[in-house]
């Protein structure tokens, strides 16, 4: 086990097995690899801000849940690199917890630390209204990531994905490729089904199947975000349905077991459509030679701008390209198709 | 058995002790076969063994005797190779020996039958008779062979119904003896210690012991032997060694004419060994209602109908043996099994069948034969066991008033004379006879009204015994009623007003206590004759 | 043993000096009927009926998906991965303790071995970094539970915080996708052998095995009595210390296996691997008749409970029933299949 030191990244990543350091030598595998080496370009599409020269310096607290998934790893990725391209910010990031109560503890502690601006992407967003509102009421904005508080007194600003626009857009991507198909069938590999994120996407996905009269969703079970409840659940599938036309799969992460257990099953009479947007997702689209023909974004760079935005709100400016001078309560990011044609547009902002 | 041979058997020949009978026991001039030597073990909190010297000779039957902790339970078990001592020394055939752990113990030549019935529930008799030293080849087990030895094992102790391949926990206590023996028997043995093995076995299966006893000893096994029972030690024994509070009192008494008096003296310092309380005056049917009345009460294959009355005041007493169905009806009664047939009334209102807290509530309690696992919990204090039956009588609220409890608690232990008077003492390190004064306690506590006493002097020594039959009958002077379960029938004779007497689940007699004697009813338990 | 009517005096028989009275009974006759019996056991027959009740249920519900070889086929892959731990939880529970820490070993194993340095070493070196995490997370199990005196409950929940831990440290959080050619195809119709997938080639061999080794050694007969009375074995000059020490080893490895196992259904290692499986485990073990106070298991009911698991998933993924149903069901099997098999039993709780 060697650990080569690697300055740029906090200690907690130092702390690798042999596998981090390897993997650096051993680059070529870039889709096996345990560590992002090209850390630098995932921050680059975002549009940067009207005023990025250096002002008044900003301290942003940031407090997010365990990073135990691809996704939620890619947020704190986000947020750190982007607040580093700033000489004027400084993060103070908690280490995340899935525990309500933890968090509120941790949140509690930036408050008192005096931050400028909090960044919250709550674990579970109803049980943290009561800390958002504690903050904003001592003088500190909140910028709501994601997950919606209760109120929305509770936030200053809030940006997050779009998870119904998600399963309409899957849905709608779905329809247009078997618009010529006579009874077409869909299967759905749905994520935690405890989640309301869940029902929203599944929501939005029958949503759009409705304008295709020809299409039929003939199955759907939940895995758990899992790679091992996504073979789990796509095996099931696959035995149910012994043919169908397309599949959309929530998730990536989880879509990692679903394609396995297609694979083992070995089939390939539909097209696969992903979710969220990982970088393995997208380089197999870009390969285009296995049934992932597109994944629909659900962008963890949310977290980048949020860095953005808090810093604006801290130097009490406004967003570039906008005619406001406040910066808007709510954005909602628009959850893009990603396809073999526009693949490369999007390819650095997959997360692993 | 002395012949000497390799001491470790092959673990794939665990022979009974088939050795040369014809070179018995040595001269007399040669070393004993064990000799211990001020053996010092220490507990923390309590000096179990505080100098114990014990001799053993080849081919004879020792006997150990003493109170309740004595140490007796502590010696076997650093013979055992159980618990090693702080201190003294151990000679095997004049060599000096440690006894590291179970396997050198049983190495040597020493089996071990304990009290407690250590066998495995869940495995069967063959599997337990082997447990420790199995057929097997690298490992894997022969089976059959297991069996057959066992079978052959039982058979020699005159047991051979019993099933090698059955599962140990169906079969009754006395069996399980029984296996224990066999289980003794299968390794290589020349000194088997039994400790209180007439405890669960009726007379005639004593019988049968003795002639085991007296087969292992022709072959030059010796035999150490812990009973309460002094007539079995005249009977069977050689020698006495008696052990009073950790030390040895008194070693190589003869067994046979050693006065009574004597040994009882030692062992406690008083000289009696059963004195049973005064009867007030006989009442051939006493006046007044019963506040107990079963009638017809029944459970298919346990026991047929039965009728019983017992009035406040009154000890009424079952007689049997193991297996006539005494536990079991007293356990029906209790409401802890349903029966098939009949109902019991107390003060003329039947009880919910099948129901323990409604017998509770009407004022039934029960002093259980399983003291240790049944009636108390070990590890908590007096206080705590004895307040546990009428916890919310000391609690407002939830909350416990714990010097309430405590006072409560006291002042039942002292009516009963409970040893020593600490009321924050675990239950554990109580003798067995004060240890039943805590289950009486508990339900005087309660105000029961009938007790149900289920063998109340079972391992509880003999100066003990008497100061206990004292309590049972100021009890039932005091206005309580007392069913009586006991296998000694001196114990039903001596302390019971009436006796009901059963065989294989009938009452064959019932009547008042003074019209009979041990004889006829042994007579009746055996033969049942019509009542 | 009736005492009334052996009054007649036993006269002499003197040891070794006589035959027996009675020659030794033989053991039982057993004919091929009588063997199937015995080992399937009289409460594994009740678990029999449970799953041949579901197999009706699936077969009428969905007669052609559910009762083709394919099918079969998925089930017991489903099942394998699941089954080899419950294998190791079974012996564990029966010696009278549990491990709490299988889930966690199993994400760690699969974590450790499909790092970029592992992988290096190809497939020998990913089924030998699960399986020697597996046992080394059992030592530590062990150690601490035999020697040091810690109760098991504690001891694995403590392995099952720490392995979590360590796995997502290992992980990051990101999910390791396995290069490995050889690793992959075990997955794949190509390496069926006789049409049957390599997974439930290894759930059968380690289901023989534990139950040779539950059954016919005296470490499986060792087991049974540390979990029905550990005194008693003590006293019977077992080393009680290090059995358990051993136990705890054996849980270890069964999830090492069932790590490399995973790897090979998932192509991938994620630290969230192994999601309440010591829950899953513990019950199939416990609806396959296995004491959680020990003394009493057999491998035989444990993998008929994971096989009830894995076909009621089934029957609910193919009639396009959600978690939830899922779930419901899950419970409910729980509590019907104990309170089958619970023998009639005449005395009431006191």
């Amino acid at each position: 086990m060697r650990a080569r030191p690697r300055p740029a990244l906090p200690s907690r990543r130092g702390l690798l097995l042999g596998g981090a350091a390897l993997s650096a030598t051993a680059a070529l595998s870039a889709c096996t690899s345990n560590e992002s080496n090209d850390s630098d370009d995932s921050t680059q599409p975002a549009a940067q801000p009207a005023s990025d020269k250096a002002g008044k310096p900003v301290t942003i607290g940031f407090a997010g849940p365990q990073a135990d998934h691809g996704w939620l790893n890619a947020i704190n990725e986000q947020a750190k690199n982007r607040a580093k391209t700033y000489s004027d910010v400084t993060l103070e990031i908690t280490e995340g917890s899935n525990d309500t109560a933890q968090q509120i503890g941790q949140i509690e502690t930036l408050i008192n630390k005096k931050v400028d601006v909090l960044i919250i992407l709550p674990a579970d967003g109803k049980a943290l209204t009561q800390v958002g509102l504690k903050a904003m009421r001592a003088g500190i904005p909140v910028i709501n990531l994601d997950r919606v508080f209760n109120s929305p007194q509770a936030y200053r600003t809030w940006i997050g994905g779009d998870n119904y626009g998600m399963g309409l857009n899957a849905g709608h991507y779905i329809g247009e490729q078997l618009k010529d198909v006579r009874n077409a069938k869909v299967v759905e590999l749905a994520g935690m089904d405890n989640l309301e994120l869940t029902r929203q996407r599944t929501q939005g996905f029958d949503d759009a199947l409705k304008n295709y009269p020809n299409i039929k969703k003939v199955a759907r079970q939940a895995a758990e975000f899992t790679v091992e409840s996504g073979q789990a659940k796509m095996a099931q599938l696959l035995q149910a349905e012994s043919k169908f036309d397309a599949l959309w799969n929530h998730d990536d992460d989880q879509g990692v077991g679903a394609e396995r257990a297609i694979a083992q099953a070995g089939r390939k009479e539909f097209l696969m459509v992903g979710g969220a947007g990982s970088r393995r997702a997208m380089d197999a689209i870009k390969a285009d030679n296995t049934v992932l023909k597109a994944t629909v974004l659900y962008p963890p760079t949310m977290a980048a701008s949020a860095i953005d935005l808090a810093r604006a709100l801290g130097q009490g400016k406004g967003v570039g390209g906008l005619a406001e001078l406040e910066i808007p309560s709510s954005i909602t990011l628009y959850s893009a198709v990603v396809t073999k044609d526009n693949v490369d547009d999007y390819l650095s902002t997959g997360f692993r | 058995m002395v012949a000497p041979e390799p001491p470790t058997p092959p673990p794939d020949s665990p022979n009974p002790p088939t050795a040369d009978a014809s070179t018995t026991a040595e001269g007399p001039g040669g070393p004993p076969l064990l000799l211990m030597d001020g053996i010092v073990k220490t507990f923390p909190g309590v000096r179990a063994l505080d100098g114990v010297d014990l001799e053993v000779a080849a081919g004879e039957v020792h006997c150990l005797l003493g109170q309740n902790g004595a140490g007796k339970s502590t010696l076997i078990k650093v013979l055992a190779g159980a618990h090693r001592p702080d201190a003294g020394t151990i000679h095997w055939r004049g060599e000096p020996v440690t006894l590291a752990s179970p396997i050198a113990a049983m190495r040597l030549g020493i089996a071990t039958i304990y009290q407690e019935l250590d066998l495995v529930d869940g495995l069967s008799v063959a599997e337990n008779v082997f447990l420790g030293h199995e057929f097997a080849t690298v490992g894997v087990l022969h089976p059959g062979r297991a069996q057959a030895a066992t079978a052959e094992l039982l058979a020699r102790l005159g047991h051979p119904e019993i099933s090698p391949s059955r599962p140990l926990g169906e079969l009754p206590a006395a069996a399980k003896q029984v296996v224990s023996m066999a289980r003794a028997l299968s390794h290589d043995v020349r000194l088997i210690v039994m400790d209180e093995p007439s405890a669960v076995l009726d007379h005639d299966e004593v019988d049968n012991l003795f002639r085991i006893v007296s087969d292992l000893t022709a072959d030059g096994v010796s035999v150490v032997y812990i009973s309460h029972r002094l007539e079995e030690i005249r009977r069977i024994g050689d020698r006495v060694t008696v052990l009073k509070d950790g030390r040895t009192a008194a070693r190589g008494l003869p067994a046979r004419t050693t006065p009574t008096r004597d040994v009882v003296a030692l062992m406690t310092g008083r000289s009696v060994e059963y004195v049973f309380p005064e009867r007030p005056e006989a009442q051939a049917q006493p006046a007044g209602e019963p506040v107990l009345r079963v009638e017809g009460l029944a459970r298919e294959g346990e026991f047929a109908p039965v009728d019983l009355d017992v009035h406040p005041g009154e000890i009424v007493g079952l007689a049997g043996l193991v297996g006539s169905g005494r536990t079991e009806i007293l356990e029906t009664i209790y409401g802890a099994r349903r029966p098939t047939a009949g109902r019991v009334l107390v003060d003329g209102r039947p009880l919910r069948p099948g129901s323990v807290q409604a017998a509770v509530r009407a004022g039934l309690g029960l002093a259980p034969e399983e003291r240790k696992t049944q009636g108390l919990l070990m590890l908590e204090s007096v206080t705590r066991n004895v307040s546990l039956s009428c916890l919310n009588r000391f609690s407002r609220a939830g909350w416990l008033d714990s010097r309430r409890e405590r006072e409560a608690a006291r002042a039942r232990t002292r009516e009963l004379s409970l040893h020593p008077d600490d009321p924050d003492r675990p239950v554990r390190t109580l003798s067995g006879g004060n240890q039943q004064k805590a289950v009486l306690a508990r339900w005087l506590l309660r105000g029961c009204r009938v007790l149900l006493l289920d063998e109340p002097t079972r391992g509880v020594d003999v100066g003990a015994r008497a100061e206990l039959y004292a309590v049972i009958r100021r009890l039932a002077d005091e206005g309580l009623a007392v069913l009586l379960v006991s296998s000694e029938v001196p114990e039903v004779l001596g302390l019971a007003d009436r006796v009901l007497v059963l065989r294989e689940g009938r009452t064959v007699h019932q009547g008042p206590a003074t019209e009979l004697d041990e004889h006829r009813v042994l007579d009746l338990v055996m033969e049942g004759s019509p009542s | 043993m009736s005492t009334g009517n052996s009054r007649e005096p036993v006269t002499g028989v003197m040891l070794r000096k006589q035959p027996p009275p009675t020659p030794a009974q033989p053991p039982p006759p057993g004919g091929s009927v009588s063997t199937v019996l015995r080992v399937l056991d009289v409460r594994n027959l009740t678990l029999l009926a449970v799953l041949a009740a579901l197999v009706a249920v699936g077969g009428f519900t969905e007669p052609d998906q559910f009762l083709s070889t394919d099918n079969l086929t998925l089930v017991l892959t489903q099942s394998s991965v699941i089954g080899v731990v419950t294998v190791g939880m079974t012996f564990v529970i029966t010696s009278g303790g549990i491990d709490l820490s299988v889930g966690a070993i199993v994400a760690l194993s699969t974590v450790w071995a499909t790092t970029v340095a592992t992988q290096e070493y190809g497939a020998g070196g990913i089924l030998f970094c699960a399986v020697a995490v597996g046992v080394g997370c059992g030592l530590v199990n062990g150690l601490l539970i035999a020697y040091g005196r810690m109760v098991p409950f504690i001891a694995t929940l403590a392995m099952l915080a720490s392995a979590r831990g360590l796995a997502l440290l290992i992980s990051d959080g990101k999910t390791q996708v396995v290069d490995s050619k050889t690793v992959l195809e075990l997955g794949y119709e190509e390496s069926y052998i006789l049409g049957v997938p390599p997974l439930v080639l290894i759930f059968a061999g380690v289901t023989v095995l534990g139950w040779l080794l539950l059954k016919r050694t005296t470490f499986g007969r060792r087991t049974v009595a540390v979990g029905g009375n550990a005194e008693a074995a003590r006293l019977a000059g077992i080393d009680v210390r290090r059995h358990r020490l051993y136990l705890y080893l054996l849980s270890g490895l069964c999830c090492g296996i069932a790590a490399f196992m995973l790897i090979v259904m998932t192509g991938s290692g994620q630290n969230t691997n192994g999601n309440l499986y010591e829950l899953d485990a513990i019950a199939a073990a416990i609806i396959g008749g296995t004491l959680l106070s020990g003394g009493r298991g057999t491998i035989t009911g444990s993998v008929l409970g994971v096989l009830i698991f894995t076909t009621i998933t089934n029957i609910f993924a193919l009639n396009n029933l959600q978690s939830d149903a899922q779930q419901i069901a899950k419970g409910a099997i729980i509590v019907a299949a104990v309170l089958v098999q619970r023998r009639p039993s005449g005395t009431t709780e006191t």
